[in-house]
């Protein structure tokens, strides 16, 4: 009981920082609820920040909710995140992002779309 | 679990900030208060004392400061590592690492510094560089890709300011309040009149370019979350100009009458005060906002603000229980949900809509708390006339309210809903509401026994700290990264509530403080005109 309440404790005061944040997503390709085709998709993902991208990650719902964390490759600005994805068959899929702002604040969201 | 918890202590995350800002202040401004106040009136004074305080006031902020810089920078890795999978070999050349290191150590400096009696100002002065430089790193300035060097000089300096006006006045009020002689007291005010008449030129100015960045339309100022804060922090500086004013006037006053003049100033200055770290609170809470001008879309129309607070009917009969939408599981996460878009918020933050029933219950609650609100000024208002002295038990309404929030203001929760007392803690609006209904219960009790001459002296202060404590702390209420409309549309209630709060809060307070009769006359007016106000914001509240 002493030791859970503690282990809570710490989690509670190792979550405070997080919620302070503001790195918004401007555009994305594929846009939201967008439908491209396979089974390579170029994800790209531009932010109203300069992004840390060695310390964010995409990562990619498959259908049937298992998820396949993405390389990301060098930036072609400082407010972008480039990938792709390699066999995306017919489905629908969600983009996963968590970024580091250079300002040190994290924020994340998803991206849902389609693959034909 | 993880999103819960988060969503218990997102509003804490504005509050540390803000507290980071207030030390980071109060180090920078006592550096400066020593360096351009105290040193040159060395030669001048025997107060000895002064020196002596106004170190322990640096030393203890720094020492806070690092604290807080340090919990900042290993929290916020450990939440980077538990949600990536980085180790901590990855995380520490993240800006915000080096940032919050450079900071703790250069405050750690400054402690070990500033016990020194003598040739450490270079070194206190590199120190300060560092920490101001640490907290620009982390600014909306750093992430910037357009402007980025002249953003950067902006905030400096903005903050470099802040820091010597605001962060300076305790150590004024230190100083004065050691002051034996009065030419030293004099020389003290006349040296940190300058230096704070400068620092607002370049606190207004570096502010004002940042806003033609950060917010750049008039639609932006009013139609986003991050310009009505701005708005707000521009109508608490104008509070705060015409103390500053009627300080400096004071101060133009003292070779003429300085014993009369001090008390004056001092207690002016304790009002500066409070309401400068008010300031940086609303400064904080800012930097949790992306700036107005990256929000294109989403924007509240005038058209639509117009609409909302044009007056109507308060909504005075409740509507039933069954008409609210069921209570969400404490374990809910915002992936999955249906909103369609480009989505993006803090972790734990809710996405959830509140339905006609929802709306038609937080109305009549705001309503009825606005009866309550406007009841307790009218009551103040008369008790100034001599013929409804009954009308001094005014605070004791407020009980009233109190138990009403308890009960009435979140539904899901004990008593009313099907979540327990104690599970209710873990929902953060619920967890703000029950440290409201604290505020407000120490708030009647300790003004009933100081309005009915139960409690003399320092009891009395209780309330305007609370009133004021209260305001600031709205300040922080319900901040949507996504600035849903609904949810500015809401904060534009909000944000004129805070400004009465903190306004009566401190008009009280220089009622109790001043020494003159005439001006403490009028303050006994102002505070429960606020009330009154509030009362009248509170009815004409909606959120449809």
């Amino acid at each position: 009981m002493g030791r859970r309440f503690s282990q809570n404790l710490v989690l509670v005061f190792a979550l405070v920082t997080v919620a302070s944040g503001h790195a918004i997503l401007i555009e994305t390709t594929p846009a939201a609820n967008a439908t491209v085709t396979g089974p390579v998709v170029t994800l790209r993902l531009r932010f109203n920040s300069r992004i840390d991208a060695a310390r964010s990650q995409l990562i990619v719902v498959l259908p049937g909710s298992r998820s396949r964390k993405l390389l990301l490759q060098p930036q072609p600005s400082p407010d972008t995140l480039i990938s792709r994805a390699g066999g995306l068959t017919r489905g629908t899929y969600k983009l996963r992002w968590q970024v580091l702002a250079d300002d040190g604040h994290i924020t994340r969201g998803e991206v849902p779309f389609k693959v034909n | 679990m993880l999103t819960q918890l988060l969503d218990v202590f997102g509003f804490l995350s504005v509050l540390l900030r803000g507290g980071a800002l207030a030390l980071q202040s109060l180090v920078l401004g006592g550096v400066l208060f020593r360096c351009w106040v105290l040193r040159p009136a060395q030669g001048l004074w025997r107060d000895k004392g002064i020196a002596q305080s106004c170190r322990r006031l640096t030393f203890w902020s720094a020492m806070g400061l690092a604290i807080m810089e340090l919990f900042y920078v290993f929290t916020s890795a450990a939440i980077l590592m538990g949600t990536t999978g980085l180790t901590m070999q990855d995380v520490v050349g993240a800006h915000f690492f080096i940032a919050g290191v450079a900071a703790a150590g250069a405050a750690a400096i400054v402690v070990a510094a500033i016990t020194r009696p003598k040739h450490v100002s270079a070194v206190l002065l590199a120190a300060s560089v560092v920490i101001l430089s640490a907290f620009v790193m982390t600014s909306h300035a750093a992430g910037r890709m357009e402007h980025r060097p002249m953003l950067i000089g902006l905030t400096a300096m903005h903050q470099a300011a802040t820091a010597a006006w605001i962060g300076g006045m305790p150590y004024l009020l230190l100083a004065l309040a050691r002051s034996r002689e009065v030419r030293t007291a004099q020389f003290i005010c006349r040296r940190f009149s300058r230096l704070a008449t400068l620092s607002l030129m370049v606190l207004v100015g570096a502010g004002w370019g940042m806003s033609l960045v950060y917010v750049g339309s008039a639609d932006a100022a009013y139609g986003t979350t991050y310009g009505v804060m701005l708005v707000s922090k521009i109508v608490l500086l104008s509070v705060l100009l015409v103390l500053g004013s009627l300080n400096f006037l004071i101060v133009c006053r003292l070779p003429v009458d300085a014993a009369g003049s001090l008390p004056c100033l001092r207690r002016f200055a304790e009002a500066e005060l409070g309401i400068g770290f008010t300031l940086i609170l609303a400064a904080a809470s800012l930097t949790s906002q992306p700036p107005a001008t990256d929000l294109i879309s989403g924007r509240v129309h005038a058209a639509e603000i117009a609409a909302r607070i044009s007056p109507r009917w308060p909504r005075l009969v409740t509507p039933d229980r069954s008409a609210l939408s069921p209570a969400s599981a404490l374990d809910w996460s915002p992936y999955g949900t249906r909103q369609s878009g480009l989505q993006s918020f803090v972790p734990g933050a809710s996405l959830h809509a509140n339905g006609p029933g929802d709306i038609a219950w937080s109305e009549y609650n705001h309503h009825w708390a606005g009866l309550i609100v406007l009841s307790a000024g009218l009551l103040a208002v008369m008790a100034r006339s001599s013929h409804a002295a009954w009308g001094r038990h005014w605070p004791l309404a407020f009980l009233g309210l109190a138990v009403f929030l308890f009960l009435r203001a979140d539904p899901e929760n004990w008593p009313l809903g099907p979540r327990s007392f104690w599970q209710s803690f873990a929902v953060a609006d619920v967890l703000q509401h029950r440290l409201f209904v604290v505020l407000i219960v120490a708030f009647s009790i300790f003004e009933w026994t100081v309005q009915t001459g139960r409690t003399f002296g320092r009891a009395a202060l209780v309330f305007p700290a609370v009133c004021a404590a209260g305001g600031a702390l709205l300040l922080t209420h319900s901040h949507s990264l996504g600035n849903v409309k609904e949810e500015l549309l809401v904060e534009v209630s909000h944000i004129p509530l805070a400004i009465l709060g903190v306004t009566a809060g401190w008009a009280r307070w220089l009622e109790l403080r001043l020494p003159s009769d005439r001006p403490r006359y009028i303050l006994a007016g102002v505070w429960p005109v606020c009330f009154v106000l509030i009362g009248v914001v509170l009815l004409n509240y909606r959120e449809s």
